[in-house]
């Protein structure tokens, strides 16, 4: 695949050196330079729809700003077209960051109808503001391409387009295979499992929104120099349908699947005059056409269908893997994690979910919280990660407060988690899902990512090596290429383990490790939960299976109706007579009970 | 004073079409978590066949009818086609793009029919306008908003009173149990389509002769109703109607006073603004996240 990907970029390269020597005339030149400018937005957007899976239907209004800003510039302050095109790409991006907020609340269709509300309302602002749009006449006499006062030559303009294609899509490559990249995937397959592995989802989403913002402004300004003149009505609703069909068509997620979707959709058009009155019917047909037969876009079924006819090895090589006992070495610190929480109380509506629940975990050991169904097990679990706010009370890792904080702050704090129903990112291989746990120990920046410098090169590496080393520390090293859904569920439960290990954790949570699993399997958990223990990590152990417990368990907490009823060592525990009430009932004390619910 | 009651009366006239589309909306969503997304398409259906009717020579009426009903048909159609292959799927592009698609195509087609024009369709409440405190108004838009009213209060005693309606809710709250307690939901769902289409080719054939009925006049209706199902709340039928007047007098006025250009600006950025403060809409209810 790698070999593909270069073998791709030289292609594209050669591609984009040919045209200009081969096209028969001036018509064809500009048709082709109209591609390459559809093709920085969609490979843009492409970030935005194949990573994050969200979908912007106000791609046209984010263009259509880019080319204002960049025509306004260059007709009324003089900017030449580079320093008009980065203004725009300025204007654009922080325009993306406020679109992006609106995904802190709302996704899916309702994010689509706010980009769809964004396009008109730019539209109907170049139409209103007339005294610096022109209103609905637009600009006209947008200067001939220049470039530090040196007016460009067709030619040269055409260099500057085949630059920026081609490096925007160099940069939108490296960016989706770095941590950023994955991280966004993450986010769109389990954004509560991205969460629970300290990955800012709403950083993540602002930064899709700016790339595919930026790209989209670079665009516009390019568009209005090569057009010479621009109006309101160049940018509307079906243009921004027409750009996401590009990502779609060529394959959402793939590195060179917006660019073909984008040369196919720009020439089109050509094919399709000969249709007259049907054109626009074609279009829609075609459309529709691609969603039925090809969902994953024509890269996206040939990656696929290449892989089913050369698949890759399904194990990985364990030579040179750092040992999960080496990468997760307590580094340096006084003493093991020690979780505390103190009278927690959550409501939900009129239901009390949690009354006054206090623990500790104490440093170093496995601790067990059971209870009976509905005993507020999972809310407390969901608690202290962040995931619900609780009405009073907190709780701290090592004196360090983590109520108020957000989970994937909590995560970074030292707070890793599995979930009661596995949270895996289903469409990456088993490795990947580990790798992403690892997103805390990679520190590169953005621009290490897109320029792949050997920094960035360097920690990928030995993020890599971790992972394996913990795939082989959980037993998953033969099915590491694997793709997680596939993974039968006991194995499923164990990959979610090395994940949440990867994040290289103080305490552990696991939430009802054992549910589903075999005999054989609660065997082999027990003895993981030994060996994580013996690694100097705590365990706080969510659990029904009661003889797993008796055995790996230091400490046992039992939760019953929202509150704590004992907490001791499990010999003790499981003599209380209120944890035997709590789990059979008493006669005498079942009608009481029975009363009190009344 | 007569110019605000003017503004209002014409805004209640185009704010009951916006109803009548976003209850479709509300209608869809509760039953599919989907929608159609070019359901101004539909309104458009209706007012267009309602047109070539009356030009092949049958009565008003029955034009109206029959293009209401081959409005529903669509509905139906379209849900089994386009966006039931797509329900279930981790993200809403699917059945967003082939709805999309889909209104491509009748908006395509409705265009070579129909030509590029727009034509009035011939109404008795378009005859003689009335004049209310000095403000006129044709009957046609005062029945507007009375029938986006009786639309939501038949919708409510549907769901109140009959098997099917009762069903509708079920799907609504949980599809899964829906079908445990041995309701068809896909019947459901398709009926669900079925109906708001109906009530979309209505809103077509109401405003079909105040505002002219062309090819492309479905395309930003359909917006604005979506716009008002989202800040009225997509989840409550009243939130939607009261949201959809509201929502065209409020253009009336800004319209009248401002320009164009600026309705369209205020009411998408109502929209926006209402979503990122009360992301379940004015009316909506809230729905839970789970871990």
């Amino acid at each position: 695949m790698r070999h593909l990907t270069l073998l791709g970029f030289l292609a594209l390269a050669a591609i984009l050196a040919a045209v200009p020597v081969t096209a028969s005339n001036e018509y064809e030149l500009r048709l082709f330079m109209l591609f390459m400018i559809y093709g920085v937005i969609a490979v843009g957007l492409n970030t935005l729809v194949g990573l994050t899976g969200l979908v912007s239907l106000g791609q046209a209004g984010l263009f259509a700003l880019g080319s204002y800003t960049g025509a306004i510039l260059a007709t009324r302050a003089g900017f030449d077209m580079i320093s008009a095109s980065i203004a725009a790409a300025v204007v654009a991006g922080l325009f993306g960051v406020l679109l992006a907020y609106p995904t802190v609340r709302v996704r899916g269709v309702y994010l689509a109808v706010v980009t769809i509300a964004f396009g008109i309302i730019v539209e109907n602002v170049a139409i209103e503001w007339q005294s610096l749009t022109g209103g609905t006449t637009g600009i006209t006499s947008i200067p001939s391409p220049n470039a530090f006062g040196v007016r460009l030559s067709g030619y040269a303009f055409y260099g500057v387009l085949a630059v920026t294609l081609f490096l925007a899509t160099l940069g939108t490559h490296n960016l989706k295979t770095s941590r950023y990249g994955r991280a966004m995937l993450a986010v769109s397959q389990s954004e509560t499992a991205a969460r629970a592995l300290g990955i800012d989802a709403t950083g993540m989403r602002t930064l899709a929104f700016v790339v595919a913002a930026v790209t989209a402004g670079l665009a516009g300004t390019f568009y209005a120099f090569l057009n010479a003149y621009i109006s309101p009505d160049i940018f509307t609703f079906s243009d921004s349908v027409r750009f996401l069909l590009m990502v779609i068509l060529g394959g959402a997620a793939t590195t060179f699947g917006p660019v073909l979707g984008a040369y196919l959709l720009t020439y089109l058009p050509e094919f399709l005059q000969q249709f007259a009155l049907w054109q626009k019917f074609a279009y829609g047909a075609l459309l529709l056409i691609v969603m039925f037969a090809l969902p994953r876009g024509i890269l996206g079924t040939a990656g696929q269908f290449l892989k089913r006819l050369r698949p890759p090895a399904r194990g990985v090589d364990t030579a040179g893997a750092i040992p999960a006992e080496e990468s997760l070495k307590p580094n340096a610190r006084a003493q093991d994690a020690e979780l505390v929480a103190r009278d927690l109380t959550v409501r939900f509506g009129g239901l009390t979910a949690l009354s006054k629940a206090s623990l500790r975990v104490k440093g170093g050991e496995v601790h067990a919280l059971i209870g009976p169904n509905g005993a507020g097990k999972s809310t407390f679990v969901n608690t202290i990660s962040g995931f619900y706010r609780p009405a009073e009370g907190d709780c701290e890792l090592d004196g360090v407060m983590l109520t108020g904080k957000k989970s994937h702050e909590i995560a970074r704090i030292g707070l890793s988690r599995t979930f009661q129903n596995t949270e895996l990112f289903g469409d990456m291989s088993v490795l990947e899902n580990v790798i992403v746990g690892c997103q805390q120990r990679l520190s590169y920046s953005i621009v290490d990512a897109v320029l792949r410098t050997p920094r960035m090169r360097r920690q990928e590496a030995e993020a890599r090596r971790v992972a394996i080393g913990l795939l082989a520390f959980v037993g998953l090293e033969d099915y590491a290429n694997d793709e997680a859904r596939f993974l039968p569920f006991g194995l499923q439960r164990r990959l979610e383990i090395a994940r949440a290990l990867a994040a290289r954790p103080r305490l552990l949570l696991l939430d009802e490790p054992a549910a589903g699993l075999t005999t054989q399997e609660i065997d082999d958990l027990e003895a993981m939960i030994r060996r994580i223990a013996a690694l100097g990590i705590s365990v706080l152990l969510i659990e029904h299976h009661v003889d797993l417990i008796m055995a790996v368990a230091d400490t046992v907490t039992v939760l019953d109706y929202g509150q704590v009823i004992a907490s001791d060592s499990p010999a003790v525990v499981q003599d209380d007579p209120r944890v035997i009430e709590a789990y059979f009932g008493t006669p005498l004390d079942l009608s009481e009970k029975a009363e009190a619910v009344a | 004073m007569t110019t605000f009651l003017q503004y209002t009366l014409s805004g209640l006239a185009i704010g009951g079409i916006y109803a009548l589309v976003a209850l479709g909306f509300h209608i869809m969503w509760s039953a599919a978590k989907a929608v159609n997304f070019a359901h101004g398409d539909t309104l458009m259906i209706g007012a267009v066949l309602a047109v070539l009717g009356v030009d092949a020579g049958l009565p008003v009426w029955l034009a109206c009818l029959l293009s209401v009903l081959a409005g529903g048909v669509f509905g139906v159609l379209l849900e089994r086609f386009a966006v039931r292959p797509f329900l279930g799927g981790a993200t809403s592009i699917g059945w967003m793009l082939t709805t999309i698609a889909v209104g491509i195509m009748i908006e395509s087609l409705a265009t070579m029919q129909f030509g590029g024009f727009s034509r009035p369709l011939p109404s008795p409440g378009v005859a003689k306008a009335v004049h209310i405190f000095g403000a006129g108004v044709y009957p046609q838009e005062l029945l507007i908003p009375v029938v986006a009213i009786l639309a939501m209060l038949g919708l409510r005693a549907l769901q109140k009173r009959t098997l099917v309606g009762r069903a509708m809710q079920a799907v609504a709250h949980d599809k899964r149990a829906a079908a445990l307690m041995g309701i068809d939901v896909n019947r459901i769902v398709a009926f669900s389509f079925g109906l708001a289409a109906l009530f979309g080719a209505a809103g077509g054939v109401l405003v079909a002769p105040v505002v002219q009925a062309s090819a492309t006049m479905g395309a930003l209706i359909g917006l604005k109703g979506f716009a008002v199902a989202i800040i009225g709340g997509i989840t409550s039928a009243p939130g939607v109607v009261l949201a959809g007047l509201a929502f065209g007098i409020m253009e009336k006025f800004v319209e009248g006073y401002i320009s164009t250009a600026a309705r369209e600006i205020i009411g998408f950025s109502m929209m926006i603004l209402v979503l990122l403060v009360f992301p379940q809409g004015l009316f909506g209810k809230r729905e839970v996240l789970k871990v």
